[in-house]
């Protein structure tokens, strides 16, 4: 893979920083992609099941073209890129410079054990006498103080819990490769002074600290303590705050003063919290409050121990900085707490009953009552615990909870059906996304899921004390009560750990509630340039939406790149060549690994030496010692470099650990590292050891031997048949073409051109700006108008974009690479233009509406309308006395079930203006749920406590207006009142939607599928969600589903960014195992053609012979199954190779 | 022949079910030990040939599994192997093997567990069948 000219930092290794990484690096940036954590895949890695198909399928983000850059195994097990450099358990430390030329420290926590050596063979688990809760299951399991963060990734390193570690000193002995260090010597070295007038508390601090391993002494007064400091080197301080003479805080001063690097800590009794919290303005690093348990000091303790041991910042340079930190929770157990959880074990939060549904969950993915493990019945899902709540500080929406509660709700159902009764109580159902609302209505409909609306404000036991007893008051105003066996708290977001400190350092600001503030009309452009929000760091997302602004902040990081002319040298990498060895016969070089001392007795060498050195296509046989080590690898080097070798098969430990070698092993010696094989020959073994002692031999034949020379050959069949020569690539012009000149057409169309590329934009109309047109302002009130004007600009005069107005598509056929479009102007004139890739960009219109009168009185208008009307003065509210709007007015009902997303934000918008204008008009809305999603919440709260009156309404009971006496009548049922009410309006504006514009003439010429509302189908609405199916068409804005400007502007970058990745190169390469046709034994079937899932294959009927895209093939095989001549053939798979393993597998 | 230990081809897709079994190993979960895995990209590219070739060649069992439906990465391979694998077992018996031999299932990347029970189920059945009888006949 080439490397570009610039590097980027990715922050946070969640599914946005992932998504943001594999962006930068498949068009050619080095990056640098770290998390906190001591493992990547953030939140996503305790989740299995993703709505819509209630599976996973993270997969599909890994790379399409130029797979081979990428692991191409499971991405929730791990991610390798080579373009991307992973450092877990690693924070941003500092920041210097500006967009295009950042330095940034990394500082690195200490995990204890050396992953270069860890081989995750868990033999230090079995005797790590420490459990504690596992995080991982949201504390409903234990683990050890040694464990692995997270169950099924690669590389398997485990690390150790230094708070919860005894220090014993088990693990060590057990470890095979010496892999743990538990910096026992590291904490004697850590001095630590305590300083209180009382002794008993001096001494108990002592003996605590004493027995973590800490080098402890201790001062009975102020001038004491600054005495012990002056003569000693001492790293932490400990000190009461309130002593005779001296105080804690003016001990503070002065210790700061004369040494300025030392850590203090300070103690205080409750009375004096304030004064603790004084003294950490000037320099206390925090506080412990009195009488204290020690589990709350010794993290306190430990933590800045562990920031001292950590290794030297790294100091990298980057061009740009991707934030992808995610989110945080509220603790439903702090504050009000009257919901039970922390008191009744069967009070979980949603995250926690995920893992209980999960098979590496605490319950091995059963459904059991938390106390008692029975199974469990009856199940209410509590939204809003911790959102939406002013009570709570927390006036905004988590936006993704009343989808979660579905998803839980729905898989119980899937599994249990009727056994297991569903209940979610909720206070609007925000099923505000594509097909979101019809995912509700089979939860509702088909499976039974009960929605109470209703907001649950206790939990307590029932009168057996068995159960929970749930408390919640109707709209009715009526009190309800019933009994579950579980209930699961929605808990809502805060600001992901440690936002605070790192917008502090990248001087960012934040919102009132801590999270990071993006520009105006913008998702993912912070106030400082060069760095960039994606993922949920902004606010909660769900995976669509957190994978969309991650592309984009992958895209504006690209520009902010490519605009200081590249930024930053790369490392030094020049393309390799690889030896040709196509028309060599195999010869393997085996090099089989003695590993450490404790393994070395657990291989019997010699007896797969006499066993393989027969195969005639072993050359040699090695063994080397520790191959996972630098000398290891540079004899096998040497190895490889001294024989004729043409293929490498090394017996050792887990592939996964192996993959960056191989690759640099292949660069050293010349062979591809595809023709490069590593087998895990030591698991037997283990499994062996700890299933205790050597197992009792079948025979003469050792177990492990057999198993280990099975694993062997079957690898050795793999490898012997593996196609040496180097994958197809494809041509691509470097072109593209924007189809749709609205705000996310013209988005996509700068975000490309500004890496160089040319576009063409044809648009339908003969000006720019779609929707913009008749859009005002946004609910945050910024103006839309100066939007449009400025982005037209940008697009007309920009030297690589040409626009073509008053023009249509009239036809299309090619590939991802080339494909030839033609256009169709008004005159009638006709073009064909050659490009790479498309985009699609046609939007949406809004609704017709069709009921309540529109278009018989004049008072009814569409929100389309009152917009205008606002902006041209024709609407005055000044003139109005009542006003009510109807919302979903066609919508989230069949034909068009999905919800617009945007329609009650603008009747917010439009009722809070006219309040503005006229505080005395009556504003009434009738609504099914209120879809405020993230901040836009604080405008409904802000449009209630304006006056504005909302009035809830069901499907079955809908709002009926009448044109009695010339005015308007509105009836609707009040649920509050339990009443029906009738409303004389001045003016009524209904609340129609959106639909489609994508003619079915323009899908069809570049084979993109719409679904069945018009929508554009993604490839993969959360994994590849501006992706169409057919590789090289990317839609974006509302063609692909309902958003407002923002958003649209946002998918327009993701949609550029994917679309870079085909355009960033001449040539294409595909990956290795990828279709190949035997034209000598085809027969033009073409069952291959039908069954290819990507459309990769055609037959071109100039050569007439059947042809694959290499790069629109992903290399599944199923055409070779469909094959019936054993024409179709998939390199790196082919038959010979598979029988051959099938021989081997059963050989013994 | 209750001390039978049976071997099992297992062909698993890349994807899923591999993972799976990777996470079955790495968490330690005891399943039979003469197992072996064939790992395949889909197993929509899993030709029947392959299957009756391991049957020939004196597999016990055979099992096939991929990604849950709905879940593939290659979007609808695993459909294509449950038609074959149906049409497969029709016509087992014809080459002398019982349809019990062999097993389609979907295991997802986290189940390890589930990969570790449909395991020691398939061997269990398997164990009641008997050892193969392909290996003897082809002498004969």
């Amino acid at each position: 893979m080439r490397r570009k000219i610039g590097k980027a930092l990715v922050v946070g290794a969640g599914i946005g920083g992932i998504r943001a990484a594999l962006d930068l690096a498949e068009t050619g940036y080095g990056v640098t992609l770290i998390d906190r954590a001591p493992s990547i895949g953030g939140v996503l890695s305790q989740l299995d099941f993703q709505f819509p198909s209630n599976r996973c399928g993270m997969c599909k983000m890994l790379p399409m073209v130029e797979r081979d850059a990428a692991s191409q195994f499971c991405l929730r097990k791990g991610l390798f890129h080579e373009n991307i450099d992973i450092l877990t358990a690693t924070e941003l430390s500092a920041v210097e410079g500006e967009a295009g030329r950042f330095t940034v420290s990394l500082r690195e926590k200490p995990t204890w054990v050396d992953a270069q050596r860890c081989i995750g063979c868990g033999l230090c688990r079995t005797v790590c006498p420490v459990t504690v809760p596992d995080d991982f299951n949201d504390g409903l399991s234990v683990r050890n103080a040694i464990y692995l963060p997270v169950p099924h990734t690669v590389p398997n390193t485990y690390v150790i819990d230094s708070v919860a570690c005894n220090r014993c000193g088990e693990c060590i002995k057990v470890c095979p490769t010496d892999a743990i260090r538990l910096g026992a010597g590291l904490r004697r070295g850590f001095r630590i002074l305590v300083v209180d007038d009382e002794a008993i508390v001096r001494e108990s601090l002592r003996d605590i600290l004493d027995e973590e391993g800490f080098d402890v002494s201790a001062a009975a007064s102020g001038p004491e303590a600054l005495e012990s400091l002056d003569a000693g080197a001492y790293h932490l301080m400990l000190t009461d705050i309130k002593m005779p003479g001296m105080d804690g805080v003016e001990l503070l001063k002065a210790a700061k003063a004369a040494h300025p690097d030392l850590i203090v800590l300070m103690m205080t009794a409750y009375a004096t919290v304030e004064t603790a919290v004084e003294a950490m303005k000037v320099g206390a690093l925090d506080y412990l409050i009195k009488p204290f348990d020690p589990d709350a000091l010794i993290p306190m303790v430990v933590r800045p121990f562990e920031q001292l041991q950590a290794s030297r910042d790294r100091r990298l340079d980057v061009g740009a900085i991707v934030l992808s930190t995610g989110t945080g929770y509220f603790d439903p157990s702090a504050g009000k707490g009257n919901l039970g959880h922390g008191v009744h074990p069967n009070v979980v939060t949603a995250l926690a009953f995920e893992r209980m549904l999960s098979g590496t969950g605490p319950y091995e993915g059963r459904l059991l009552r938390p106390d008692n493990g029975e199974p469990v019945e009856r199940i209410a899902w509590l939204q809003c615990v911790g959102s939406r709540d002013i009570q709570a500080d927390a006036d905004f929406c988590s936006t993704i909870c009343c989808m979660h509660a579905v998803k839980e709700a729905l898989l119980v159902k899937e599994r249990y059906g009727e056994a297991v009764a569903c209940t979610i109580y909720y206070m609007d159902m925000r099923t505000a996304g594509k097909s979101f609302q019809r995912y509700r209505d089979r939860a509702e409909f088909e499976q039974g899921v009960r929605f109470t609306r209703g907001r649950a404000h206790s939990v307590s036991w029932d009168a057996d004390g068995r159960n929970l007893l749930i408390r919640d008051v109707g709209l009715d105003g009526s009190c309800r009560e019933e009994s579950f066996d579980m209930a699961v708290l929605a808990v809502g977001q805060r600001p992901a750990p440690a936002t605070e400190d790192l917008c502090r350092l990248l001087e960012v600001p934040t919102n009132a509630w801590g999270f990071v503030q993006t520009e105006a009309l913008s998702a993912c452009r912070t106030q400082r340039p060069g760095v960039f929000v994606g993922g949920a760091t902004a606010g909660l997302k769900d995976i669509n939406e957190s994978v969309i602004h991650a592309s984009a902040a992958a895209n504006l990081a690209s520009r902010a790149i490519h605009a200081a002319g590249g930024g930053i040298a790369p490392e030094a990498s020049g393309e390799v060549v690889y030896r040709d060895v196509s028309r060599e016969s195999a010869a393997v070089l085996m090099v089989l690994c003695a590993c450490g001392e404790g393994a070395e007795k657990r291989m019997n060498a010699d007896a797969l030496k006499r066993r393989f050195e027969k195969d005639p296509s072993v050359q040699q046989i090695a063994v080397v010692a520790e191959s996972c080590t630098d000398t290891g690898w540079d004899r096998i080097a040497e190895l490889v470099a001294g024989g004729k070798a043409n293929r490498v098969l090394i017996g050792a430990c887990h592939p996964y650990a192996y993959i960056r070698r191989v690759r640099q092993l292949g660069a050293q010696i010349g062979l591809d590292p595809s023709l490069i094989e590593v087998v895990d020959i030591f698991e037997p073994a283990w499994a062996a050891a700890r299933a205790g002692a050597d197992q009792a031999t079948d025979g003469d034949v050792d177990p492990v031997l057999a198993q280990q020379s099975t694993r062997i050959e079957m690898a050795l069949a793999r490898l012997k048949h593996r196609d040496p020569d180097p994958p197809p690539a494809i041509d691509v012009i470097q072109r593209a073409l924007v189809v749709g000149g609205g705000i996310a057409g013209m988005t996509a169309s700068v975000a490309i051109a500004d890496h160089g590329y040319a576009v063409d934009l044809v648009e339908k109309e003969d000006r720019l700006g779609g929707n913009l047109h008749w859009l005002n302002r946004t609910l945050e009130g910024e103006s839309l108008q100066e939007l449009r004007d400025a982005v037209t600009q940008q697009v007309t005069q920009h030297p690589n974009i040409t626009v073509h107005l008053g023009t249509e598509i009239s036809g299309g056929y090619g590939q991802v690479g080339r494909f030839i479009t033609t256009l169709r102007d008004a005159e009638g004139a006709v073009q064909t233009l050659e490009h790479g890739t498309a985009v699609l960009a046609t939007g949406c219109r809004e609704a017709a509406a069709q009921s309540y009168g529109h278009g018989q009185h004049p008072a009814v208008v569409t929100q389309r309308e009152l917009e205008q009307r606002l902006a041209d003065g024709t609407v005055d509210p000044a003139g109005l006395s009542s006003v009510v709007m109807i919302q979903c007015v066609g919508s989230r009902e069949e034909p068009r079930n999905y919800c617009s997303r945007v329609c009650c934000a603008t009747s917010l918008k439009h009722a809070l203006t006219m309040k503005e204008n006229n505080p005395d008009i009556a504003v009434y809305v009738l609504y099914r749920d209120m879809m405020t999603p993230g901040f836009a919440e604080t405008y409904y709260t802000r449009a209630r406590q304006a006056g504005v009156l909302f009035v809830q309404y069901e499907t079955t009971a809908k709002p009926e207006v009448d044109f009695g006496d010339g005015g308007v009548t509105v009836r609707a049922t009040d649920p509050i009142l339990g009443k029906p009410v009738e409303i004389a309006a001045d003016l009524l504006v209904l609340a129609t939607g959106m639909t489609p514009r994508m003619a079915p003439a323009l899908a069809e010429a570049f084979g993109v599928e719409t679904d069945a509302d018009g929508f554009v189908a993604e490839a993969e609405s959360k994994w590849r969600p501006v992706d169409a199916i057919r590789e090289g068409v990317f839609a974006c804005g509302t063609a692909l589903s309902p958003r407002s400007v923002v958003e649209s502007i946002a998918t327009g970058e993701a949609a550029a960014q994917r679309a870079l990745r085909i355009l960033d190169q001449k040539r294409l390469p595909a990956g290795r195992i990828v279709a190949e046709v035997r034209h000598s034994l085809c027969s033009r079937c073409e069952r291959c053609i039908a069954d290819c899932p990507y459309g990769a294959r055609v037959l071109s009927p100039d050569e007439d012979r059947i042809l694959v895209n290499p790069a629109m093939c992903q290399g599944c095989g199923s055409c070779a199954a469909v094959c019936p001549n054993g024409a179709a053939v998939v390199r790196g798979l082919r038959e010979k190779s598979m029988m051959e393993t099938i021989d081997a597998a059963l050989a013994l | 022949m209750t001390d039978f230990e049976p071997t099992i081809i297992a062909f698993v897709c890349n994807w899923c079910t591999y993972t799976a079994a990777d996470l079955a190993g790495t968490s330690r979960l005891a399943y039979p030990k003469n197992v072996r895995l064939i790992r395949v990209m889909c197993t929509g590219m899993i030709d029947p040939q392959y299957v009756i070739k391991a049957l020939l060649e004196g597999a016990d069992g055979v099992l096939v599994s991929g990604c849950h439906p709905g879940d593939c990465h290659y979007i609808n391979g695993n459909f294509k192997a449950r038609r074959r694998i149906k049409l497969l077992k029709e016509i087992l018996p014809r080459f002398g093997f019982e349809p019990q031999r062999l097993r389609l299932t979907w295991i997802g990347a986290s189940d390890g567990i589930q990969f570790a029970e449909t395991m020691n189920k398939l061997a269990a059945q398997v164990r009641k069948l008997g050892p193969s009888q392909a290996k003897l006949k082809m002498v004969i």
